[in-house]
């Protein structure tokens, strides 16, 4: 089959699955609380990974490196941000909308009484406490690998 | 109760985002540099996805935030609403990408090890490859080195024994268990009269007795050697060759005799001296005694020719008696004529002797014989050098000599044939040659012709003193006379059926030719 003749097998179909999207496809319907439920399971999806990656780090005993060690940082303190953005998420769905006073301004607020979850919140909203320091391992791993490829180069 | 600002918290998320942008593309900027840096490595290729994908990720989170409190603050919370599910879209896909790229890093860091490994295995083994190709080059070199040196003393070593074997004036053969000759030297293929190294030639054939055979076979196999065998080999041309014989019988890994190395020295001059000193000192003994019965009869003889002279005068020439003393005084003179030839072979007479012209004395001899000779079918050859010197001698004595040799010529070609007589001079000698095309003279009585009384006519036809008589005038001459049958060409090497006696008479010199003729007793 030529290329043009499998260009115009996609296209039809994908002028049948989205110009006459009705209800005889089955289309399925994504009302609102599905972006946070996959963005929550994305969170889930990258601990996961980085959990693996940490763990992978560890146990190969090859790349037992200071690159690598500052990776693993990486890996701890992304992991921890992730669980820590998982949290602001979830936490802020129980949050009503009394709970914020005088929004979208510079006084912006969380109204009293600061509840357990109230305060969870607020310090799940500083998150870039945990990104940006894992972020600096990050660099600081590359930059370690970097440094000793080069020397490896010179070699 | 006042409630909790979040401007900090805010704050920090503005800053935060804007580092962690920062950051992130610091972090990509490093995985590109090490994958440009290595090219190869995978790591540094899923650290470089990584980051892109961080960063993409950093830049999305950290400017939807940036974007959403500069919007909201501004009073345009309507705009953000309608960005913000584009901007968690991003962040969740993105964030997803993240996660794919660290997981995906699983399978390739496992294909990378393998490949790694592989690369490793395969650098290892080219490093031992190289290690043991570099101890090949060393070895070879050393190798070649010795094989060089090696080589060098074989050669020199070849060469030397080349050297012995082509040089030695010996027989030196090798052959294998049948007798055929594998290798010879130049001295055995022409000793042995062969016209060159690739005749095939067998060494058992070229023994002349089977008994020398069968001794050399038999020690050769119990003793495995055979040490200072004489024996007569007969060569290609039917010469006969004493041999001494040294052999070793040569043995295959299974220890069987399968071939023969030996050394053949030449003993037939010495064997021919031997027999000639020996042969001398039996006809000087023989003249003697010969001389001794001569003396003793020739007296009586005389008394009696002398009485029975005397009594024919007594008796009429036709009386009986006259007759009876006729045949005894004619058989007295043939005893007589006897006993002067055994006084002339034992050189007892006398004679005078003057420079003598061989080629002549031949001429005269011939003049007389050579009609005869003709009758009986035989042809004369004359090769007459004219440069011969002369000799000194006694004419009629030389006359007998040829006379004798021409008749002994006559008797061994009685169907006919060619006498050959040819004259040479040589460094000291003259050298005279008769050949005949006759039958020649056995090996086993070459040493007995010159023996007095020795013959092998039948009984009545000759005295037996012919060739001694010519033996005692050669010898009394002070010359040699020596006998070859069959007859070997010089020249040709050809060896042909029949006998030539060769006589050397030593020359004169110029000195001795001033002094003219000279009268000696012999």
């Amino acid at each position: 089959m030529k290329r043009a003749d499998k260009m115009h097998i996609a296209i039809l179909i994908l002028v049948f699955l989205f110009g006459e999207a009705k209800s005889a496809w089955a289309l399925q319907s994504h009302p609102p609380p599905e972006g946070i439920y996959v963005h929550q399971m994305a969170h889930i999806l990258f601990m996961g990974a980085l959990a693996y990656l940490y763990w992978h780090t560890r146990r190969t005993p090859a790349i037992a490196s200071k690159g690598w060690r500052y990776l693993q940082i990486f890996c701890i303190i992304l992991f921890l941000w992730n669980l820590m953005a998982f949290t602001g998420h979830e936490i802020s769905e129980y949050l009503k909308a009394t709970d914020i006073i005088d929004k979208n301004s510079l006084n912006e607020q969380i109204a009293a009484p600061i509840t357990f979850a109230k305060a969870l919140y607020y310090f799940t909203r500083m998150d870039h406490f945990l990104n940006v320091p894992a972020l600096l391992a990050l660099v600081i791993s590359l930059r370690t690998f970097y440094q000793e490829a080069r020397k490896e180069a010179e070699r | 109760m006042n409630g909790l600002p979040l401007l900090p918290a805010v704050t920090v998320e503005f800053i935060g985002s804007a580092l962690a942008i920062l950051l992130s593309f610091i972090a990509l900027g490093y995985a590109r540099a090490l994958v440009r840096l290595q090219p190869n490595n995978f790591i540094w290729g899923f650290f470089f996805y990584f980051c892109i994908a961080m960063a993409a990720f950093s830049l999305s989170r950290g400017v939807g935030h940036i974007v959403r409190i500069l919007l909201v603050y501004d009073g345009r919370s309507e705009i953000w609403e309608k960005l913000s599910p584009w901007s968690g879209g991003f962040n969740t896909m993105l964030l997803i990408s993240v996660a794919a790229v660290t997981i995906y890093y699983h399978k390739g860091l496992a294909a990378y090890k393998a490949i790694r490994l592989e690369a490793e295995k395969l650098s290892e083994a080219n490093a031992k490859l190289a290690a043991g190709a570099r101890q090949l080059q060393q070895l070879n070199a050393n190798l070649e080195q010795m094989v060089d040196e090696r080589t060098r003393n074989l050669s020199e070593s070849e060469k030397k024994f080349r050297n012995f074997f082509e040089n030695s004036k010996d027989i030196i053969y090798f052959s294998d268990i049948e007798g055929n000759i594998t290798n010879i030297n130049t001295s055995g293929i022409n000793l042995l009269g062969f016209n060159s190294s690739q005749e095939t030639i067998n060494f058992h054939t070229l023994f002349k007795n089977t008994s020398d055979l069968e001794r050399y076979l038999l020690e050769l196999r119990q003793n495995g050697f055979v040490s200072d065998l004489e024996m007569e080999c007969r060569g290609k041309n039917g010469a006969v060759r004493h041999i001494l014989l040294s052999a070793n019988a040569i043995y295959s890994h299974q220890g069987d005799v399968v071939g023969c190395e030996g050394i053949g020295k030449d003993m037939t001059r010495i064997r021919n001296m031997t027999d000639q000193l020996i042969n001398h000192e039996k006809m000087a003994l023989v003249g003697n005694m010969a001389a001794g019965i001569a003396h003793e009869i020739n007296t009586p003889l005389g008394i009696i020719l002398g009485y029975a002279q005397l009594m024919m005068d007594d008796f009429s020439k036709d009386s009986e008696g006259f007759s009876n003393l006729k045949i005894i005084e004619r058989q007295t003179k043939t005893c007589r004529r006897i006993v002067a030839d055994l006084l002339k072979f034992s050189r007892q007479s006398e004679s005078i002797k003057t420079h003598i012209d061989l080629n002549e004395i031949i001429r005269e001899v011939l003049s007389v014989t050579e009609h005869t000779l003709n009758i009986h079918r035989i042809l004369v050859e004359r090769r007459f050098a004219s440069d011969i010197p002369p000799v000194i001698g006694n004419a009629e004595k030389l006359h007998q000599v040829f006379i004798n040799l021409f008749n002994n010529a006559q008797y061994a070609m009685p169907e006919g044939g060619k006498i050959a007589i040819s004259t040479s001079k040589t460094s000291d000698d003259v050298l005279v040659t008769v050949q005949d095309t006759g039958t020649g003279v056995a090996d086993d009585i070459k040493n007995k012709i010159f023996d007095p009384f020795f013959t092998t006519k039948e009984v009545g036809e000759g005295t037996g003193l012919g060739l001694s008589v010519s033996y005692g005038i050669v010898q009394e001459h002070g010359g040699t006379i020596t006998v070859e049958s069959p007859v070997e060409d010089p020249e040709t090497k050809t060896v042909s059926a029949g006998t030539a006696f060769r006589l050397r008479f030593p020359a004169v010199t110029n000195n001795l030719y001033m002094n003219g003729s000279m009268r000696e007793n012999g």
